[in-house]
């Protein structure tokens, strides 16, 4: 979305003249024939101005996955080889079946030494924005520690927490947050080999 | 809390008026109060909440003077009606404007025309009058007369390009706020936000009233968090377009991005020291978020907390000698507060099962933050510190709202709304009240009010 020409505004207070108002000094008779005075009012001139908004065109951008893993990744998921694991609600303890899944997952990257991994944890929406991130954080460091602990090395495994920032499901029920509590395994690079 | 100062000795009539407003008849001239006068900077006026003792202001129609081009008559409207809802929300004026005040006969006579305003019940007028300079300026001069005394008691004028005719009702609402309370108003402030109106999430920028809203990231991926600099020229944020999120200002100056800190898996919820120093923000040690401090530049990084609970989402107090954050480790999250050292610990909730995003009030005296009391839904509460008094301001609203931010001037509190799956900003009146909504476009969130501009 273009905003080019949207602007941040600065005033800058140049007018420093006094000018003498528009209404004269007069007198007025009112109805309880009181005298009243309005007086001039002394106004200042203030100059009202911008200043040019800076583009947000040449943000960094992320880079993305290296060509070939969105591809190997999509065929070890449904070759079950790599799964993701659930939690409970605001907990990062791991179930009896996710264990059970890390050590599937621990089995195949004991196999792949080439293959490096980056563990995200996922949260539902219920919780606060940055409560669930530093929970997210903790779900995808639980796998790691447990993966690590089969065997795995630990320096082929980062963490990213996303809290409720990417939902795989979005409906507003249960089901669907069980969905989104969750720790997903993605190979994101290769490890220098030589 | 409003407090009064008088700026002037003629303010002091103003304060008489008001002190007096609940038991006065419309048509009866105030008697000058003295002890208000010899009170001088000390008198302080509490308004209730619930209690109405405006000033009560006629604002007739602005006079046009001379031809307006389209594009003039275009601006003409833009600034008065920015002008009525900026008098309207600063909430210490009660208002008649040109449907109330159509029984007023122009006389062309200024005295016999105040006797009129005066007999509708005002204690005030304002009196604006709008031209077009040359082909693409406009040009504002505003003028509040004392109706007791006919005198004359503020005068401005401000001209600017078409584009800016609110800014300029802005400025010169600010400078009626000032004089008849002696604290500047929060017309010309600005509120950060996370949108994801482009379809990534992205900081944006909003005039207090939710108008002239620009983008001031454009990463393409998820940026969040965003927090003022306490001079106003910077806004630090979250993003992950490195790949795991961390913390960046971006100058609005120059538009530069520059990295605070990004080395880690996790560093969120960054807060600026009133100094503008350092940042106090949460990062994750392996799987333990504790709260570390930072200066600007990612040197002298600090941790503050040591417990094996989440702790995040730090606060730093207005005076700089404590932080409020958010922590487990009692077993729900709870906001704590500490010396900025870290030492000195003392827990500040205790009700509700779900406590987080703590915003102090700009004095100090209080703490506002989200709290979940009825269902998973959150609302907004303030905790008085001095007092440990906590008053919930939501309610009665519909879904859930978080990441409660102060005005400047303390007398409102800007937060994200989940209604229905959207969520938008709305802006309370801080004491309780009715909730306005700020935004409409995509999806808003995580607000936080700029201090005054310089």
């Amino acid at each position: 979305m273009s905003r080019k020409g949207m602007i941040v505004f600065a005033v800058l207070m140049l007018g420093v003249a006094l000018v003498t108002t528009a209404c004269p000094k007069k007198k007025a008779k009112q109805a309880d024939d009181m005298e009243i005075e309005s007086t001039p009012v002394e106004v200042d001139t203030e100059e009202v101005t911008t200043a040019s908004t800076p583009t947000t065109a040449e943000d960094e951008k992320p880079e993305g996955l290296p060509e070939d893993l969105p591809a190997l990744n999509e065929e070890i998921r449904q070759q079950g080889l790599i799964g993701d694991i659930f939690f409970d609600y605001d907990e990062y303890s791991l179930r009896a079946e996710a264990r059970d899944r890390l050590a599937k997952n621990a089995e195949f990257m004991s196999e792949h030494p080439e293959l490096l991994f980056t563990i995200e944890g996922h949260c539902d929406e219920r919780g606060t924005n940055e409560y669930n991130l530093a929970l997210g954080d903790r779900r995808a460091n639980a796998a790691k520690d447990y993966l690590v602990s089969l065997g795995v090395d630990g320096d082929r495994l980062r963490t990213v927490s996303y809290g409720e920032e990417r939902p795989f499901c979005e409906q507003d029920n249960e089901s669907c947050y069980q969905l989104n509590r969750r720790a997903h395994f993605v190979v994101t690079g290769r490890a220098d080999m030589g | 809390m409003i407090r009064l100062r008088p700026p002037t000795p003629l303010f002091s009539l103003f304060l008489g008026i008001l002190l007096l407003a609940p038991s006065l008849g419309s048509q009866e001239v105030p008697p000058r109060e003295p002890a208000a006068q010899e009170e001088g900077d000390d008198v302080t006026l509490v308004i209730e909440e619930g209690q109405t003792a405006r000033i009560r202001l006629a604002f007739p129609e602005p006079e046009i003077r001379g031809d307006l081009s389209p594009e003039a008559r275009e601006a003409r409207r833009e600034l008065e009606s920015a002008l009525r809802s900026d008098l309207q929300s600063t909430g210490i004026f009660q208002i008649q404007g040109p449907e109330a005040l159509s029984v007023v006969e122009p006389t062309g006579d200024r005295g016999r025309d105040f006797e009129q305003y005066r007999s509708l019940g005002n204690e005030a007028v304002l009196l604006a009058e709008i031209y077009q300079e040359g082909s693409d300026r406009i040009v504002l001069e505003g003028r509040v007369y004392d109706l007791a005394s006919g005198q004359s008691i503020l005068g401005k004028r401000y001209r600017g390009s078409f584009d800016l005719a609110r800014r300029i009702a802005h400025t010169f609402t600010d400078e009626i706020v000032l004089y008849f309370t002696g604290r500047r108003g929060i017309a010309l402030t600005s509120i950060a936000f996370v949108s994801d109106r482009s379809g990534e999430k992205e900081i944006y920028l909003m005039d207090y009233d939710g108008r002239n809203v620009r983008p001031i990231t454009g990463h393409q991926s998820i940026s969040m968090a965003p927090d003022w600099s306490p001079s106003g020229n910077a806004v630090a944020y979250v993003s992950y377009y490195g790949g795991f999120p961390g913390i960046y200002l971006v100058n609005l100056e120059t538009g530069e991005k520059e990295p605070v800190i990004t080395e880690g898996s996790l560093n969120s919820a960054p807060d600026f020291s009133g100094d503008g120093s350092h940042l106090v923000f949460s990062r994750s040690l392996a799987g333990n978020t504790e709260i570390f401090s930072v200066a600007r530049d990612g040197s002298d990084l600090r941790r503050l907390t040591r417990s094996p609970g989440i702790d995040t989402n730090p606060s730093w107090s207005p005076s700089g000698r404590q932080i409020a954050f958010t922590s487990s480790r009692a077993g729900n999250p709870h906001i704590y507060v500490m010396d900025a050292e870290g030492t000195n610990l003392q827990r500040i909730t205790f009700e509700g099962t779900y406590n987080d995003g703590a915003a102090w009030s700009p004095d100090g005296s209080k703490i506002a933050y989200a709290t979940r009391r009825r269902g998973r839904q959150f609302d907004i509460a303030v905790t008085d510190l001095a007092l440990m008094e906590t008053k919930v301001l939501t309610r009665r609203m519909a879904g859930s709202q978080e990441s409660p931010t102060w005005s400047p001037d303390g007398r409102r509190i800007a937060f994200a709304s989940a209604v229905g799956g959207r969520t938008q900003i709305r802006v309370v009146p801080a004491e309780g009240g009715e909730s306005e909504l700020l935004t409409a476009d995509g999806n808003n969130m995580a607000p936080d009010w700029s201090g005054h501009p310089n």
